[in-house]
This record gives structure tokens, sequence and C-alpha cells, in this order.
């Protein structure tokens, strides 16, 4: 149902929305009315606010147990399938891994409505670390974003798939390539960089809608003036209260020039609120994963960050984890949701890092409120001081400390973290968070590297594998972000590396890595109501939309690259000591490469 | 590898020193095979190798192979070694090294220098954890029996 109304009401028309919805007037006001509109899924995480949450409840928990398959579409590409579809009215928007093909689908028969198909050269493959994925896409006035793993951003008609722009972003022959999703915020669209395991200086840019002109390009670490930070304006939470970062705050925490093939890259999810122009996002893992080649805080890698959205000027930021020992990039989404924290209500930000600690942050000044683990068995670090915003590191799990060349092991979460990429979902309606998780751990072992551009710039053999004395890999939680409490968890025996959906039908819907699409009872996790197995283990966002009076939900089914250890890890035992043959863990044991699109609706 | 047929009626009319001879050839052939078959690494305990198989170690760590194929090349969302090496030939293993597997997640690595300068190392090593020879981890030059350990 379109509501179409007449031009003179239309100041009231925004005057309401603006009523119920402050944040969306100042928006872009064509993608705010399409989110608005609960038929529509409009943005890559539901909403600017990153909630992945639809108001949509013809299926709930009554019904969710008698969905079917309604429809299915094969992207024609093998390799790890994340993100999800984009549903505009009448048409379908989906995308694939490598060569990151676009399809437009008529959702009242789906027939392909048209296709893109990206021209890319192949050598661009083996400077992706992890596998050959892409985020997905974005929409505004009337233009599809591509992010192109080649770096090229590439705007398409919506209606006929030609391309009306496109531009450079970056440069794989140094090592810098593209999964991420771009986003839209007011007349920009935002993208960053991936090469966190190349020495790439990482970067967020922000390109005009229109035009594809570069607006602002802002990098993670290095001088002030590359950062977009001013000393005495960008402010950080210390000893208990925010203050100015200082001069020269990341060159001072970095030895030489080191900083310049120093990460910090962006290849996660970006949140905006647009009553305060600000975007959020988290800057990668310093390179390299040899910390003792890198002395210092290694500032503003594994930190989260608030800009300015026409500018780019730093507002606020936090480091999580300075002098990182494992991996443990900073890039998970930033949900923006108004919660009580600690019982006084919040603008507030949640993130759950890779670290294993799940944040709760004032996002309009950057307090630091809430830091508490996520998953019991994280051990690196004890805790984080409230007052410093500093973790606690371990001696036995600091892999600097041990040094080079030493095996430190047992260290919990793994590098992919307590959770990786894959986006958490936050409900209104129970006012927790539904987070996907990995319950690995690890050995991890540094080891001196050298840096060429366009190789990789690593410096650490890992052995990953379930936490001692427990078989389970991952699990789906319920979190209270206010007092940062795990109020429930389900085990899967496989990290759950999707990402989940929230309805106001009361049900939660994440996929598994052997393949199976799942929604379960929101207010109790552990009431399994739907399961479905699809061709290949899922890495994608549960999706839902509704069209001709029908909702659906979607799931990309095709797993991939470095998602897969989440899986593989924990096959099958591992046998130590001269010429290891058999309980080999190869994941195409368990699960074959797939590329489909999986829809699902009530009989 | 020649294959010598001798048919039964032949070998009965033969006199001795032909059968001599074509044993010698026999003999000579499966030495030929002998030699093709040495290994290409040299290992002392297990973890202790030559040169052109340590570099191969090296460049196996500095190329981060094992985020696909695992820390011991003993799989993960990519084949196991342990496996693959039983099954290919050097020039197989060099072709899917450098040219890739399309279709697959196996990238071709012709343009990485440290690939292309060491892969005959990386076949050494390889090899010699595939056969077992060589034990998974960390791994040091073969010292001289002359020098005085450390």
């Amino acid at each position: 149902m379109t509501i179409k109304p007449k031009l003179k009401h239309l100041p009231l028309v925004f005057a309401a929305l603006a009523l119920a919805v402050p944040s969306l007037v100042f928006a872009n006001a064509d993608v705010a009315k399409l989110i608005s509109n609960p038929n529509n899924w409009a943005h890559p995480q539901g909403n600017f606010q990153n909630q992945r949450y639809s108001t949509l409840k013809q299926i709930d928990t009554t019904n969710v147990g008698k969905m079917k398959v309604a429809w299915t579409f094969s992207t024609g590409v093998l390799r790890g399938h994340e993100g999800g579809p984009l549903v505009i009215g009448d048409t379908l928007f989906i995308h694939s891994a490598f060569p990151n093909k676009v399809f437009a689908i008529n959702l009242s028969d789906q027939t392909i409505k048209w296709k893109y198909t990206p021209v890319q050269d192949p050598s661009v493959i083996p400077v992706m670390c992890c596998d050959t994925v892409n985020r997905g896409l974005s929409y505004a006035e009337g233009k599809i974003f591509l992010q192109q793993a080649d770096t090229t951003l590439v705007a398409l008609d919506a209606v006929s798939g030609k391309v009306i722009w496109s531009v450079k972003n970056g440069n794989p022959k140094v090592g810098q390539t593209n999964t991420n999703a771009p986003f839209i915020m007011k007349d920009k669209v935002l993208t960053g960089i991936s090469g966190g395991e190349f020495g790439v200086q990482g970067f967020v840019a922000a390109y005009d809608i229109n035009s594809g002109k570069q607006v602002w390009k802002c990098y993670s670490v290095g001088p002030d003036d590359q950062m977009c930070m001013d000393g005495s304006k960008t402010m950080t939470w210390t000893n208990g209260a925010m203050a100015p970062v200082g001069k020269d705050s990341s060159l001072k925490t970095w030895k030489g020039d080191q900083w310049k093939i120093g990460g910090g890259t962006t290849w996660g999810w970006y949140s905006y609120d647009p009553a305060l122009n600000l975007m959020y996002y988290g800057s990668g893992n310093p390179s390299t994963w040899n910390p003792s080649q890198r002395p210092g805080d290694n500032k503003w890698s594994m930190t989260i960050w608030a800009r300015d959205v026409d500018t780019g000027a730093a507002k606020w930021v936090y480091q999580m984890t300075p002098f990182d020992e494992w991996d443990f990039d900073g890039i998970n989404e930033m949900i923006l949701a108004d919660i009580p924290v600690k019982g006084k209500q919040t603008k507030a930000l949640v993130h759950f890092d890779r670290n294993g600690f799940g944040y709760t942050m004032d996002r309009v000044t950057g307090a630091l409120l809430v830091a508490e683990k996520f998953d019991p068995k994280v051990n690196w670090a004890t805790h984080v001081d409230m007052k410093t915003g500093r973790p606690q590191v371990v001696k036995q799990y600091s892999t600097a400390q041990n040094g080079p060349d030493v095996n430190t092991k047992g260290v919990c979460p793994a590098a992919l973290g307590s959770k990786d990429e894959q986006p958490a979902s936050f409900s209104p309606q129970t006012g927790l968070f539904y987070v996907p998780t990995n319950h690995v751990c690890m050995d991890y072992e540094p080891f001196k590297v050298e840096y060429t551009a366009g190789q990789p710039y690593v410096g650490a053999t890992l052995s990953m594998y379930p936490p001692p004395g427990e078989s389970h890999m991952g699990n789906f939680i319920a979190w209270d972000a206010g007092t940062g409490k795990i109020v429930q968890s389900k085990q899967e025996k496989f990290s759950v590396w999707s990402g989940a959906l929230t309805t106001a039908g009361g049900i939660a819907c994440y996929g598994t890595l052997e393949g199976y699409l799942k929604c379960v009872d929101a207010k109790n996790v552990n009431k399994e109501l739907f399961k479905f197995k699809t061709p290949s283990g899922i890495i994608g966002n549960v999706t839902t939309w509704s069209y001709g009076g029908k909702q659906y939900i979607g799931i990309l089914s095709g797993i991939g690259g470095w998602a897969g250890i989440g899986l593989a890890a924990g096959l099958e035992k591992d046998t130590d000591g001269l010429g290891a043959v058999g309980g080999y863990k190869e994941l195409n044991k368990y699960t074959e490469l797939g590329g489909t699109l999986m829809v699902f609706s009530l009989p | 590898m020649p294959v010598f047929f001798v048919a039964d009626e032949t070998k009965k009319a033969l006199p001795m020193k032909s059968k001599i001879f074509l044993f010698a050839g026999l003999l000579l052939a499966s030495s030929m095979v002998q030699a093709d078959d040495k290994p290409p690494y040299t290992v002392v305990d297990g973890d202790k190798v030559d040169a052109n198989t340590f570099a191969g170690w090296k460049a196996w760590r500095a190329m981060a192979c094992e985020r696909c194929h695992g820390a011991k090349q003993e799989g993960l969302v990519g084949p196991s070694l342990i496996d693959s090496m039983k099954k290919l030939s050097k020039q197989e293993f060099k072709q899917i090294v450098l040219e890739g597997r399309p279709g697959t997640a196996m990238a071709p690595f012709n343009e990485a220098k440290t690939v292309v300068d060491n892969i005959d190392s990386l076949y050494a090593f390889l090899k010699g954890r595939s056969d077992g020879a060589i034990q998974p981890g960390r791994l040091q030059l073969i010292q001289d029996p002359g020098a005085e350990s450390k």
C-alpha cells in the first residue's frame, strides 16, 4: 500500500514523520521515505541505524514454523555470499561474490529485469585475504550503488542497469581491494578499503551521489590532517571523561614511518545518525600481525569513529584494542539505539567487537558506558578499565610479551573474534540485541615479515579450535546492552556467521555454516521455531520484505573462505606429531560452495 | 619408465647372455626411476632441513598460505596439501600454484615474487610434509655436524 500525500499536506506529513521518527527528517529524503515503508528493505542494514529490524508481523512466532520456500535464484557464482538483497517496491536487487554481478529481479514473476556484470581484472583475487565476498548494494534516488572488489565504485540506473558513473576508490597493486557495501548518507555515498593483511593505510571516503566526485577522504592512521582530526576538537575517553586527543595523537603511537603501512582498514558496516549528522564505523587491525614490529598503541587502529558526514571531521574516537596482538579488527557494525543504559535513557551506540567485548557508548559524546564480555570464554583481557578505557591484558595470552617465534597458546577468542563482520540485530520490541557469535580459541605465533607492496604482510601462524573442554563453536545470544549481560544463549555446532534479523512478529532469524536458516522466539532464543537446510553454508544476512500482501524472508546460501574456518576448524580432532595423516579438516567434506538466494513465505 | 615385454617363446629361446642383458636393462630402468623419486628435501630429526627446503617453509609463512590450507597443511577452507601432494607431480604443483585453479578459491600467484622465486623450495617443503618426513611447525636449518651447537 502506498500513501500518496497531496502536495499541500506534505509539510504535515513531514512533521508527522518528524514526530514519529525524528531522525529521518534530515536524512536523504528519498532513502528515508523508502526505509520507513516496511514493505521495502531499502538499506543493506535495514535502516541508517543498522538495526536489522522489521515492523512486518505477518510471519510470527505462531506460524513461522510453517514457512515454505517461495522462490529461489542462483547468482551463477560460487564462493562466499555475504550481505543480502535490497527490496524497493516491486524490484529485488541482489549482488554476488566476485565478479560482483548485480541483478534486478521483478518480484511479480521473478524474471530478471536487468543484469550488470562488471569486468574486473582477476589479478585482484590473490590480493583479497579472506575470500572474494561482497557485502551488498545501496540505493538512492533511482541509482543502485555497487562497490566492486577492484575498488571501483559504480552507480547504476536502477531501472535499466546502465552505468551512470564509475570511480576508482583504490589501487589493487598496493594491496587495496574492497568487500564492503557502500552506504548512503544525505547526498553522499560512503565507502572504505580492505587490505590490513597487505600493509594498506586504511581510510573512508565520501563521493557525491550524482556525480561520483570525491567529497572527502579520511585515513585511520597518520598525521592529523590525513585523519581529518583536530587535536583540540576531536575527543576521546580519558580518565573517566571526554578530553581532546591532542596533536599528532596517531603519529606519537607509531615507530618511524610504520603508520604508512599501518592498516586500520574499514571494510565493515557504517551507521548514520541524521539528527547529529554523524557517521559511525570501526577501523581494523594494525599491520603486521607481528606486534613486535610496531611498538606503540597504533592509534587509531581498532577504533570506534564518529565523523561529520559533510566533512569527515572526526568528532570522537575510542580505541578498543591498543597495540593489537591478535588481529581483533574493530570493523564490526555500530548499532544505534535509544535505550536505557544503567537506568538512564541514552542515545547509545552498541558494538560487538572481535575482541569479545560488547561496548555501549554515548553516541553523542563518545563516553564509554559499558564494556563487558559477550562470550564467557574470552581470556586475553580480564576486563576493560572503565576509567582509562583500556583492556587489562593477561600476560599469558599476550603474543607480544611472549614474543615473536613463540607459540602463544589457548587465546580466546581466536583471530576471527567472538564476532566477525556478521551483523547483529536490535529489537525495539524486546529492547535486546541478537548477536551471532563465534566460540573459538587459538594458538598464535608471530614472526618477522618484510613489506612488499601488493604482497601479504601478515607475520603470524595460527591454529584455531573450540574452547578446551567444549565442542560447539558458535552461540546465538540475546544481549542487554544497558547492563552488558548475556540474557540468553543458544548453542550452535559451528560459528554463527550470518547477519541476524528480528521482527515485530517476535522472531529472530539467522543462518548456520552447515546451511540451515533458523528462526527462534525472540523472547526465548532456545525455542527453535523454524529450520530449513539450504544448498550451502550460510554467511549472508537474513532479510525481510513484503510484496503483494505477502511477507517474505530471504537469505543468501553460499559458504565462503575465511568464514569457513569457523566450521572447518572444528570438524575433526587434529593429530599431532610427525607426518600427521588422517583427521583432515577440509571444509568441502561438510558443505560445497553455492550461490543461491532462498526466499521463504507462509504457504 | 620403459616397459620390457618379453614373449614366453623368446624367453625360452634366449641365450643366458641376453637374459642377463635384459635383466641388467630392467635394473638400469628401475634405478633411473629411483633417481627421479629421490626426495627434493633433506631432513634430519623431523625439523632440521636443507637450505632449499627451509626457504620453502619461509615462503609458505610469508605468503600466509595457511589461511586457506591450515597451519599444518591439513586443509581448512582449501584442500589438505598432505593429501594433494601425494597425487600431484612437481609440474602439476607448479602450474596450480602459479596459474591457479579457475573456478576455485586457488588464485594464481605468478605475480607474487616470493612465490615465483621460491616455487621449487615450496615444492620441496610441502612434499616433505606430505611424505610425513618433515614435522609440522617450526623448522631449522641442518647444522654442520662439525659446528658447535648453541
